[in-house]
């Protein structure tokens, strides 16, 4: 028989091989444009009309074009920004904008009145879908009867009642700061072209889901000298911002450790010391008027149980809860107001007791049989689950039996609106008065499940804190509410939320702010 | 052949209008709506009624229904509730995105997988089928994300050979497109590889032990000869149709790889439909896939008679 000859096949040469070897060409990856600015953002954003259809992320990108009359500074106070100054009238009716002169629209025009009353006119349109119109036409009790020009540069607002909180709530990043935008944003059919606003920077192209680019706007002048949030100097001091779309944090981190982007935001706390101790990025953090908390269920037939509840405030550890939860960067605070609020003294600063025996003692008081809790946490934030772990194991340690459900972050907002949970980890967003913090947790459950406390004195005093114009009286009222947060245990806050972003080095000027968002004016890059 | 591909034409219109209905339920069966996910913990209830009413969820479900699929009817999908952008247009441009990384992958894979599983079955037990078919299950078993996530530290972190991030289409800029989906490519090329070859060795094993090889290894034809002429053509039908469904399965969306690369295709484009709801969005790609993967597998099915002409349209 004769043997089969051997042949040998060559094995077809892999794609891979082949593809690699035929990059003759290198991408310049640590070589980009020097004036370009490349920041991460993780997310497209909806839309480029300011407070219509928008979330986080929308907002920091459409800031950096459009201004309103009033801003944030670097603290969370409210100052003017396109007005130069505001004047209350006695009765709190009536509030005077006097614009600033020579502020230039993108397109070369003039700020006046006239654009401040056809901007106006266009958020309250219930057509148009502003996101912050139940807030200024009587849905909420609060009106804006009237808005006319007295002259060129001086706007005349008239409300159906006072309200201390008007300018702080037309300055929300939500309500796109209420911006002054140019009537050319808009087309000759009404739909909205682009942003042609008063900011620093203005649209140069948006590559859907992938890219957002911005450019200087020349003629800006700055409302202050010194930087101070939105209402400080914000020159534009590169020649391109462009805000990549990146989902994946690994890819993002990648990205930045490679050079392909400046600046990071918003980083999972266990980032950080990886990071730093890298040569070629600097980290900074800010403290936010954001804060997380566990919530608890008053109407639940276990905890509705006070001393149960009191247990449980008792059996965490809050300092060591927040320090591995933080990993390092936070201070446990159980105040809802945050740790950098200009209303955060003394009387915050107290909070509930670590003590294990108090928390036995309290437990077997509450007749606590081993029903068990349920803490509902999601792992889109990363920090509400492992705060929710921690928790857990603590809790069992005094023995209460706590379980953890893990829902995405879309079905747990879903139970959270409903008051269908037992305890949750939560976060909340930023709020730029204490009033607003303690609203977020105080109302009427029956008409607002998502609420957690709805003690008939504590709305009371919640309505006095809103409609008070006195600071002092004011901080007085929120120290009555926080203590009554922590004698009732409706919630234990653990911490203000902080921000994490990191920077090349190469990036100059460029730090984490209160408000979460990248702040890109007086920002360089060598 | 035209009625057999008018009675697959007429069979897939049942298969849409079900998918329709169970996309249209299910999605709106999850909790939370696309109203509730744009306001956050900032919502009040005067707040999110308004902004549901505004987005037309708070008509009832079968009003919605008939709207949407009315405009369906007439090829539009609607209008995406995150980004106000028709869904028809951005689902076929970021379809097109995911179509050029998933064909470009799946051809190679096939080129070198089919060819791979022969040689691994003619040299069945040997040390060359061992290496073959453990590389092949090897590549299996790696989940794409991490995957792709090791060549983007070896080829774009250690070595800078290929970009991290971003993409650009072939129209704008070529050389550089090319570059951006090198990696997702290569992570998917990887992947099917493993999947293609074990189907392809297992095929042509089966054919290996018939008699008409024996046959022709006796006439005194070449190895060659038999592998080309009598085992890949007897073999490879099978290994096609897994080659369509791969091929369906992956244009309907490669999310994990465009995630990691951020590609903007149409995997992507689903997840974040569905984590924000946006409710004309989802059915819109959902719908749009169910559609390519009917076309695709009609069409594999026409092609079979060119592989094996045993096989007819009748």
């Amino acid at each position: 028989m004769e043997e089969r000859p051997k042949e040998r096949y060559k094995c077809c040469q892999v794609g891979l091989a082949a593809l690699l070897l035929s990059i003759g060409a290198v991408f310049p990856q640590g070589q980009a444009d020097a004036t370009t600015l490349r920041v991460q953002i993780n997310a497209d954003i909806r839309s480029t009309d300011p407070g219509i259809n928008r979330d986080a992320t929308t907002d920091s990108v459409v800031l950096h074009m459009v201004e309103g009359l009033v801003g944030y500074d670097a603290k969370g106070e409210t100052r003017p920004l396109l007005a130069k100054t505001v004047d209350v009238s006695p009765d709190g009716l009536s509030y005077t904008f006097h614009l600033r002169e020579n502020v230039k629209f993108h397109n070369g025009a003039t700020l006046s009145a006239d654009d401040v009353v056809w901007s106006w006119n266009r958020y309250m349109s219930p057509k148009l879908g502003w996101r912050c119109l139940p807030d200024f036409d009587g849905r909420k009790g609060f009106r804006i009867e009237e808005i006319k020009t007295v002259n060129e540069h001086t706007v005349l607002f008239t409300l159906n009642h006072p309200n201390p909180l008007f300018l702080t709530t037309m300055a929300r990043s939500d309500c796109g700061m209420s911006a002054i935008t140019h009537r050319d944003s808009v087309r000759p059919d009404g739909s909205w072209d682009k942003p042609i606003g008063t900011g620093p920077f203005k649209l140069k192209e948006w590559k859907h889901r992938e890219y957002i680019s911005l450019t200087p706007n020349a003629d800006y002048v700055s409302p202050g000298e010194q930087p101070d949030g939105y209402v400080g100097s914000k020159r534009p001091m590169v020649d391109e911002i462009r805000f990549l779309v990146i989902p994946d944090l690994a890819t993002a981190k990648a990205a930045l450790l490679q050079g392909s982007i400046d600046i990071l935001t918003r980083l999972p706390y266990n980032e950080a010391a990886e990071l730093q101790k890298n040569p070629n990025v600097s980290v900074s953090t800010s403290s936010l008027l954001a804060s997380f908390a566990l919530l608890l269920q008053t109407s639940d037939p276990t905890l509705s149980n006070l001393k149960l509840r009191q247990a449980i405030a008792s059996a965490l550890d809050y300092e060591q809860l927040v320090q591995n939860v933080t990993y390092g960067l936070g201070v446990p605070n159980n105040s809802i107001v945050p740790i950098s609020s200009p209303y955060y003294t003394e009387a915050e600063k107290k909070g509930h007791r670590y003590d294990l025996e108090h928390a036995r003692k309290l437990l077997k008081e509450s007749g606590y049989r081993g029903q068990p809790l349920k803490i509902i946490a999601n792992k889109q934030y990363t920090y509400l689950f492992d705060s929710a772990v921690i928790a857990q194991a603590m809790l069992q340690q005094v023995g209460i039996n706590a379980q953890i459900e893990v829902l995405e972050w879309g079905t747990q907002l879903d139970r959270w609106q409903k008051g269908n949970y037992q305890l949750m980890a939560f976060p909340y967003s930023s709020r730029m008065d204490p009033a607003l913090n303690f609203e977020t947790i105080i109302g009427d459950r029956e008409k607002q499940p998502r609420k957690v406390w709805d003690d008939p004195q504590a709305i009371e005093l919640l309505a006095q804190a809103t409609e008070e114009p006195d600071a002092q009286v004011r901080q007085a009222l929120f120290a009555q509410l926080h203590q009554g947060v922590i004698e009732q245990v409706p919630l234990i806050v653990l911490a203000s939320q902080m921000a994490l972003d990191a920077a090349q080095k190469s990036v100059v000027g460029y730090k984490a702010s209160i408000f979460g968002s990248p702040l890109l004016w007086e920002v360089s890059k060598k | 052949m035209v009625r057999f591909i008018l009675n697959r034409i007429v069979m897939a219109i049942p298969t849409l209008l079900i998918v329709s209905v169970a996309v249209f339920m299910m999605i709106r069966l999850i909790p939370g709506d696309p109203a509730q996910l744009l306001l956050g913990d900032l919502a009040d209830p005067v707040e999110l009624e308004s902004l549901r009413q505004a987005m037309g969820l708070n008509q009832p479900w079968p009003t919605q229904f008939i709207a949407w699929f009315n405009n369906v009817l007439h090829l539009d999908l609607g209008r995406s509730i995150s980004t106000g952008q028709d869904v028809l247009p951005l689902v076929w441009s970021r379809f097109l995105v995911s179509a050029q990384i998933v064909v470009l992958a799946v051809l190679f894979s096939s080129l070198v997988a089919v060819p791979a599983g022969i040689i691994a079955a003619w040299r069945q037990n040997s040390a060359t089928d061992l290496v073959l078919v453990g590389t092949a299950t090897l590549l299996v078993s790696i989940p794409t994300f991490w995957l792709g996530l090791l060549l983007l530290l070896l080829f774009a972190i250690k070595l800078s050979w290929l970009p991290v991030v971003g993409y650009v289409s072939f129209s704008e800029d070529a050389k550089g497109a090319l570059l951006y989906i090198i990696l997702p490519i290569l992570t998917l090329f990887l992947h099917e590889i493993g999947v293609l070859m074990r189907m392809a060795r297992a095929n042509a094993l089966e054919v290996l032990r018939l008699d008409y090889v024996t046959h022709a290894r006796a006439k005194g034809l070449s190895e060659r000869m038999v592998l080309m002429r009598h085992v890949f053509k007897n073999s490879f039908g099978p290994t096609w149709t897994l080659i369509g469904l791969v091929l369906g399965n992956l244009l309907g969306g490669i999310a994990v790889v465009e995630t990691v690369f951020t590609i903007p295709g149409l995997g992507r484009l689903l997840i974040d439909a569905i984590f924000a709801r946006d409710y004309p969005l989802i059915q819109g790609c959902l719908l749009f896939t169910a559609t390519i993967y009917v076309v695709v597998n009609l069409l594999v099915d026409l092609l079979y008679p060119v592989f094996d002409p045993r096989v007819t349209t009748e």
